[in-house]
């Protein structure tokens, strides 16, 4: 809102939402990969089994490849696509958790050398060395996992630390733990499922068996953490955040529609790993491309559930989407949301209202004009008085969040998946007028039409 | 700051440390980003000049080299340039956030061509192991981190003069056509090609006893002490022309500044005409290895120093821009604390790991890993 508003054609949020899952995989998939790769080399050298060697040799490439090259990009990619599309809220962020993010990049960076290392000195350095350094991997690449998840966790349920302001407090939040423990499962099924692939290349039936029933029992032991630690992540969720998805009638019926996927995907990959693991003949391509997907759907639909659950929040009881503070709504009706508004006399120069303005400053971080969550379409059936009442109820809103932010759980906002909105009676007129005026009949248009 | 001015507002939240702590920690962790960006852009710029005017296998052998160093590098460059895109937001992060914003697309292309120029590095790498020519692959590399460096300085410079983001809004491009863009992009190039070009000489010269198949060396490290000579020579030409595009008011608080600006300043100029010098008296590097080694300590040195004087140089035009405002403070000294130990812990056993890495090799009758 200080800042000028960059609105790509698919939308900001669904922008960061690729970025965010396409990383997540992969990261999740890396740390996974570590503990995995390091389980199969630590039996091929204790047991001398050749197979389970070349097993890790073949997928430790994908490892450096994947992890090093694409992890890293695209781990820098969500800094650059959130510090665009919600320069508050990371700017925010970083104020509360740089020293955070500090440390997992110390672990990101003994993670990046022993990855590079271990794929470089295949043939090279003595078993017990090379075991050294993917362990080494393994305890960098889970620990930046440890670091990261508290933060991610506390934007959706920042805890004490709305009271507080502390860094512990934020980061050590209700749902921390729980969801440490559902990420920690899916690295290992994600793992297990790609490495399963890579097993099924073995040409001996009696390895290819073995490494079979060890990844699916490595898969099913993720599945079963992934599993509790999910029910345990739901059962810290305040109500606010649980009603958009559970229940009778939940809020948001999409959201529910994706804790089903997550199940289901949860039910059919550990059902099909238990039976590989205990039949491990019985596995071929189809099946672990069926339980590969299953666990890319778990964890792609945690994270919808995890990110949709948080609106209209970026992070809860403190930011709103549009980058609005709960403790200033007061001071922006008064003073009017382009008071907060930089960049509005630039963007107008002239050419459009304030009611364009107060869009841009209030909606568009959400809504396109066309495009993803289309404002033109959504207020079509609204006249002027429609679209004003809309707007008071919504800015009236603004007192239940407040209510909710002090600890009143009572409170319940009329539209619980938007912003309130915030501003001076001049402005809520002015953008309900332009509101309606995106689907009136074009000037040019009127004679055809009558 | 005014109301009507278009740089945001402070962030309420109190950042969590002294602001200088984050200044050192951001210069210091952009030194070591900026070697291996160096070395990293410098090498593809240098692996491509030598496909192309070297001929033969010693083009080939030096080019395959750099390409093998830079898959390393590229993720050292990467990873090392996460610590003060972290501590720039702290201090400056409202100037930056604006800054990309007005240049979008290109500060997402950035990462669209960093993909390409890495994997196009790895494709490089195994057509050269594979006894295949790469001269397209390299130079792609080449060109794709060439404009990675442009978008880079043009977002720089973007940032530190608020006073040209009303242009930039409806129109991107007018944040490259900043005055001191090209001089100041052609000064990292330059460096780049410098450090790439001497690191080429010095690994060639560095082991007197290297192996007599590598009959070449002495060749090579001519090669790379020229190039480094002639990227000298126009970086001393590009210096001048980068300060006289400074802003009038720049320059001269720059120089306002005695001698904490003006020290460093002198110094790295002083250590550049000293690096031309040893280069010019490098004839013959495999008799001469200590001038090599000298220059790639000259070069390290004057980095230090430039990177000193670029920081100085941004505070001097945010002052001048009217950029003013200090941000509450709120440390966090456990937190703070905790970081440093696992920075100490992971460095040290990063190092333990490579130096194990490097020592350890299997014995007669000994299985490799």
């Amino acid at each position: 809102m200080d800042y000028p508003i960059w609105n790509p054609a698919i939308g900001g949020g669904v922008l960061i939402g690729i970025v965010a899952i396409l990383h997540v995989v992969v990261s999740h998939f890396a740390i996974g990969g570590g503990i995995t790769l390091g389980i199969l080399e630590t039996l091929a050298v204790r047991n001398g089994d050749r197979a389970f060697r070349e097993l890790a040799r073949r997928g430790s490439w994908l490892l450096v490849l994947v992890s090093t090259v694409f992890g890293a990009i695209s781990g820098v990619a969500i800094w650059f696509t959130i510090g665009l599309v919600q320069p508050a809220a990371t700017s925010s962020l970083i104020h509360t958790f740089v020293w955070g993010w500090a440390i997992e990049w110390g672990f990101f960076l003994l993670e990046i050398v022993t990855a590079l290392a271990y794929v470089a000195t295949w043939d090279k350095v003595r078993p017990r060395t090379h075991l050294v350094l993917i362990w080494l991997y393994a305890f960098a690449a889970f620990m930046s996992l440890v670091v990261i998840q508290g933060i991610l966790a506390f934007m959706l349920t920042p805890g004490r630390w709305i009271a507080t302001g502390s860094f512990w407090d934020g980061f050590l939040n209700p749902s921390y733990v729980p969801g440490l423990v559902f990420r920690t499962g899916a690295c290992l099924l994600l793992a297990g499922g790609y490495l399963t692939l890579s097993a099924l290349r073995e040409k001996d039936r009696g390895a290819r068996a073995r490494a079979v029933r060890l990844l699916s029992a490595i898969s099913v032991a993720g599945a079963a953490l992934a599993a509790l630690g999910g029910l345990w992540w739901e059962r810290s969720l305040p109500d606010g955040v649980t009603r958009f998805f559970l229940g009778a009638k939940p809020l948001l019926a999409s959201l529910a529609a994706t804790r089903h996927l997550v199940l289901w995907a949860l039910a059919v990959s550990a059902a099909l790993f238990l039976l590989t693991a205990l039949l491990p003949r019985l596995q071929n391509w189809g099946l672990a491309v069926v339980t590969l997907l299953a666990a890319f759907a778990v964890l792609g639909g945690y994270e919808r559930l995890r990110e949709g659950s948080r609106k209209p929040f970026v992070i809860r009881d403190q930011m709103f989407s549009n980058g609005v503070l709960v403790t200033e709504i007061d001071r922006l009706n008064r003073d009017g949301i382009l008071s907060k508004a930089r960049w509005g006399p630039l963007e107008r120069a002239g050419k459009a209202e304030t009611g364009r303005a107060v869009f841009r400053a209030e909606c568009s971080t959400c809504h396109t004009l066309d495009g993803y969550l289309g404002i033109r379409k959504i207020v079509e059936p609204m006249d002027a008085d429609l679209a004003t009442m809309f707007l008071t109820a919504l800015r009236d809103d603004g007192a239940a969040w407040k209510a909710l932010r002090a600890g009143d759980g009572t409170a319940k906002p009329g539209y619980p998946t938007m912003p309130p909105f915030v501003g001076t009676d001049a402005e809520l007129d002015a953008l309900a007028r332009y509101l309606v005026s995106l689907n009136a009949p074009k000037v040019a248009e009127a004679p055809r039409a009558r | 700051m005014p109301a009507s001015s278009p740089i945001p507002a402070l962030d309420p939240a109190p950042i969590p440390g002294p602001p200088w702590l984050f200044h050192v920690l951001w210069v210091f962790t952009f030194l070591i980003h900026v070697l291996f960006m160096n070395a990293v852009l410098g090498g593809s710029v240098v692996a491509t000049l030598s496909l192309l005017f070297r001929k033969g296998e010693p083009g080939r052998r030096t080019a395959s080299f750099l390409v093998e160093v830079n898959t390393w590098a590229i993720s050292l460059a990467i990873t090392f340039g996460i610590a003060p895109l972290l501590f720039l937001q702290v201090i400056y992060g409202r100037l930056f956030y604006t800054a990309t914003i007005l240049v979008a697309a290109h500060w997402l292309g950035l990462l669209v061509l960093l993909t390409a120029a890495y994997y196009l590095n790895y494709v490089a790498k195994y057509r050269f192991r594979a006894g295949k020519g790469a001269t397209a692959a390299v130079a792609s590399t080449a060109v794709l981190l060439l404009a990675i460096a442009a978008i880079q300085v043009a977002v720089s410079l973007l940032h530190q003069q608020p006073s040209r983001w009303a242009s930039a809004l409806g129109d991107p491009w007018a944040a490259f056509a900043d005055r001191a863009f090209l001089p100041r992009w052609l000064h990292f190039v330059l460096a780049a090609v410098t450090l790439a070009a001497v690191l080429v000489a010095w690994l060639a010269v560095r082991n007197p006893d290297a192996a007599p198949e590598d009959a070449d060396r002495a060749d090579r490290a001519r090669w790379g002490i020229k190039l480094a000579l002639g990227a000298t020579a126009a970086q001393l030409l590009v210096g001048f022309w980068l300060v006289g595009a400074l802003p009038g008011p720049v320059l001269r608080g720059f120089m306002r500044g005695g001698a904490a600006t003006m020290v460093p300043f002198t110094l790295a100029v002083v250590l550049g005409f000293g690096l031309l010098l040893v280069l010019a008296r490098t004839v013959d590097p495999l008799a001469q290895r200590k001038l090599v080694r000298h220059a790639l300590e000259l070069f390290g040195l004057a980095t230090i120093l430039m990177l000193v004087t670029r920081h100085q140089l941004r505070e001097v035009t945010l002052a001048a821009e009217g950029v003013t405002g200090a941000p509450a403070v709120a440390p966090q000294w456990s937190v703070l604390a905790l970081f440093l130990v696992v920075l100490v812990l992971c460095v040290a056993l990063s190092v333990w790991a490579l130096v194990r890495m490097a020592k350890d090799r299997p014995g007669a009758g000994e299985e490799a890993a």
